[in-house]
């Protein structure tokens, strides 16, 4: 295929994606750099103010007032500021308090803790902590999870697999908000969960109501909502594991796992890889669950964050300062991965 | 195949019983809560059986309007999934058969974009589309879904087209006026990476709901 009618055949979806994500992304970066403020001076402005039995009298103050263009519009100032509004999102000072603040002589690991609670306490990088934290955890268990449901699923007579594959998928059908929902109606002070294991013996637990608790239970339902799509990627990678290797495998007198471990395991590799590539992604804005379970106070993340500073805080340049930040951390997150790709196809060209 | 030995039959039942537990209660749980009055749906200790009742349903469906909601979004998402597909087809064609540089680059490039939070993009739109008056309108919310679900699309149907072999193209470029068997087998696997793809594109649809049509579609809904 030519240059020319490769550009035109792409042209529609790259125009879409540079139009569309590109071009806010440097408008993102621009509004982060720069502060506004709506011009004001000082008026008088003289207002009637009642007093008794319809008796009014007239005040005459100065009153600060947006100025007008010719237009009529109000006029707003832009003003670059440069990293400030930056550090500022990310509380920077307040990072280097933390870190050189004098805590006597307590032990070592004392101090690594007091250093730790003081930095988390801040926004920013209570978010932080929480989206890394969420996206590492529910990784390795997404990957492992989907991975026996599908060796699981591939051993059922063929009868029993549709419906099977059917009710494994329910948790990544259901829309985010609706699945979380469904977590947290069942983990609500006196629900289900919590009066089972009441029951059982256990003492009365309030799930919402702790951090070590809300957390776990937003990391399960991360691992729940997101296993399906491991599995099913994996499952139909399952059906391209060439027999003959398997059984030849053990022939040679591999066991199960050794045979599993020495031939699916390898064969599936790619899979795996685009999985967790996949997953990173998806993890890394978990935004439903923190929304549905209210626990920005308890478990944060950096787009609940940015869309809290943007929705109710109205203020831009923060939100911007924020978005600005969670893209540079994503892209952190994908330099491997990029430079892999970036490796590999120099080796091919 | 060997026998299965019995220990890895329960092991396999045991586990795939207990996801099954755990992937269908909440949905049930919720599903019978549907059924219950607001007292019963949250009685303390919760109870597994409790009168039966519609009201909810009556309620969200006449009272509240649910069904413009849902009229919302099966617009958006019918149009979401053409304008998609068309256009991810075209791109995703040339990808699979152009062998230079640009087409990784491009490639490259859709991933990162593919890695962006959805609220980066809406702290910029937010101002913008205030400023041009596009805000809260259906082909804005489109245009945006469009956009932001592109890096997938195109890499999807890369990967798709890549397995139609290139012979295929030619040899139905050549005949498509005469016999058309060719075209028929190309024009079949067209169909084929369309049809997987496209309750897949919807599925991404739907996940990605709340977050921009929140901000972009609740005035519309409202």
């Amino acid at each position: 295929m030519r240059r020319g009618t490769f550009l035109a055949f792409v042209a529609p979806s790259l125009v879409a994606m540079l139009l569309l994500i590109a071009v806010p992304l440097a408008g993102v970066a621009w509004i982060a750099v720069h502060n506004s403020h709506v011009e004001t001076a000082l008026a008088e402005v003289t207002t009637e103010v009642p007093m008794f039995g319809g008796v009014t009298r007239k005040v005459t103050r100065l009153v600060p007032q947006p100025v007008l263009d010719e237009a009529g519009e109000a006029i707003t100032t832009w003003e670059y500021v440069g990293g400030a509004e930056i550090a500022r999102a990310a509380e920077l000072e307040r990072v280097g308090e933390a870190l050189t603040r004098d805590r006597g002589d307590l032990p070592i690991t004392e101090k690594l803790s007091g250093v730790h609670s003081d930095i988390v306490n801040l926004d920013f990088w209570d978010a932080l902590e929480f989206t890394l934290l969420y996206t590492f955890l529910t990784t390795p268990f997404v990957l492992g999870i989907g991975f026996a449901l599908a060796l699981a699923v591939n051993r059922v007579t063929e009868r029993l697999r549709g419906t099977l594959v059917f009710a494994t998928l329910l948790p990544m059908i259901i829309t985010p908000v609706v699945s979380a929902l469904s977590i947290y109606w069942l983990f609500i002070d006196d629900a289900v969960i919590s009066s089972l294991l009441q029951q059982m013996g256990f003492e009365k637990l309030y799930f919402l109501g702790s951090e070590l608790t809300i957390r776990s239970i937003i990391i399960f339902h991360g691992v729940w909502s997101a296993t399906p799509f491991a599995f099913i990627l994996l499952y139909a990678g399952l059906q391209t594991v060439p027999h003959e290797t398997l059984e030849a495998a053990r022939v040679d007198g591999a066991n199960r796992w050794q045979a599993t471990w020495a031939v699916t395991v390898p064969h599936l590799a790619p899979l795996f890889a685009v999985i967790a590539l996949i997953h990173l992604m998806d993890a890394y804005r978990v935004f439903e669950p923190i929304l549905v379970f209210g626990s920005s106070v308890y478990a944060n993340s950096l787009q609940h964050l940015t869309y809290f500073v943007l929705a109710f805080q109205d203020n831009i340049h923060k939100a911007a300062a924020y978005a600005l930040l969670t893209v540079a951390g994503i892209v952190i997150l994908l330099i491997p991965v990029l430079r892999h790709t970036w490796r590999e196809q120099k080796g091919l060209g | 195949m060997r026998r299965e030995p019995a220990w890895l039959t329960v092991l396999t039942a045991t586990g795939l019983g207990l996801w099954l537990v755990v992937a269908i209660f909440p949905f049930l749980w919720m599903i019978l809560i549907s059924f219950r009055s607001p007292v019963d749906a949250f009685s303390v200790p919760p109870e597994l059986f409790a009168p039966f009742t519609l009201e909810n349903f009556r309620r969200i469906w006449l009272v509240d309007g649910f069904w413009h909601y849902g009229i919302s979004t099966l617009v958006v998402t019918f149009f979401t999934v053409l304008i998609s597909l068309g256009i991810g087809c075209l791109a995703g064609y040339a990808l699979s058969r152009y062998g230079g540089m640009l087409g990784f680059w491009l490639l490259l490039g859709a991933l990162v974009f593919r890695a962006m939070p959805h609220v980066v993009l809406l702290t910029a739109y937010k101002p913008a589309f205030f400023e041009l008056g596009l805000w809260s309108r259906y082909e804005t919310l489109i245009i945006v879904y469009v956009a932001i679900n592109q890096p997938f699309t195109i890499w999807m149907l890369r990967s798709f087209f890549v397995n139609i072999p290139r012979e295929l193209d030619e040899a139905a470029l050549g005949n498509y006026l005469g016999q058309s068997r060719h075209m028929d087998k190309l024009m079949l696997g067209i169909a084929g990476a369309v049809s997987i793809t496209l309750p897949l594109i919807v599925l991404v649809l739907l996940f990605q709901k709340y977050l921009v049509s929140g901000l972009t579609q609740g005035a519309v809904k409202g």
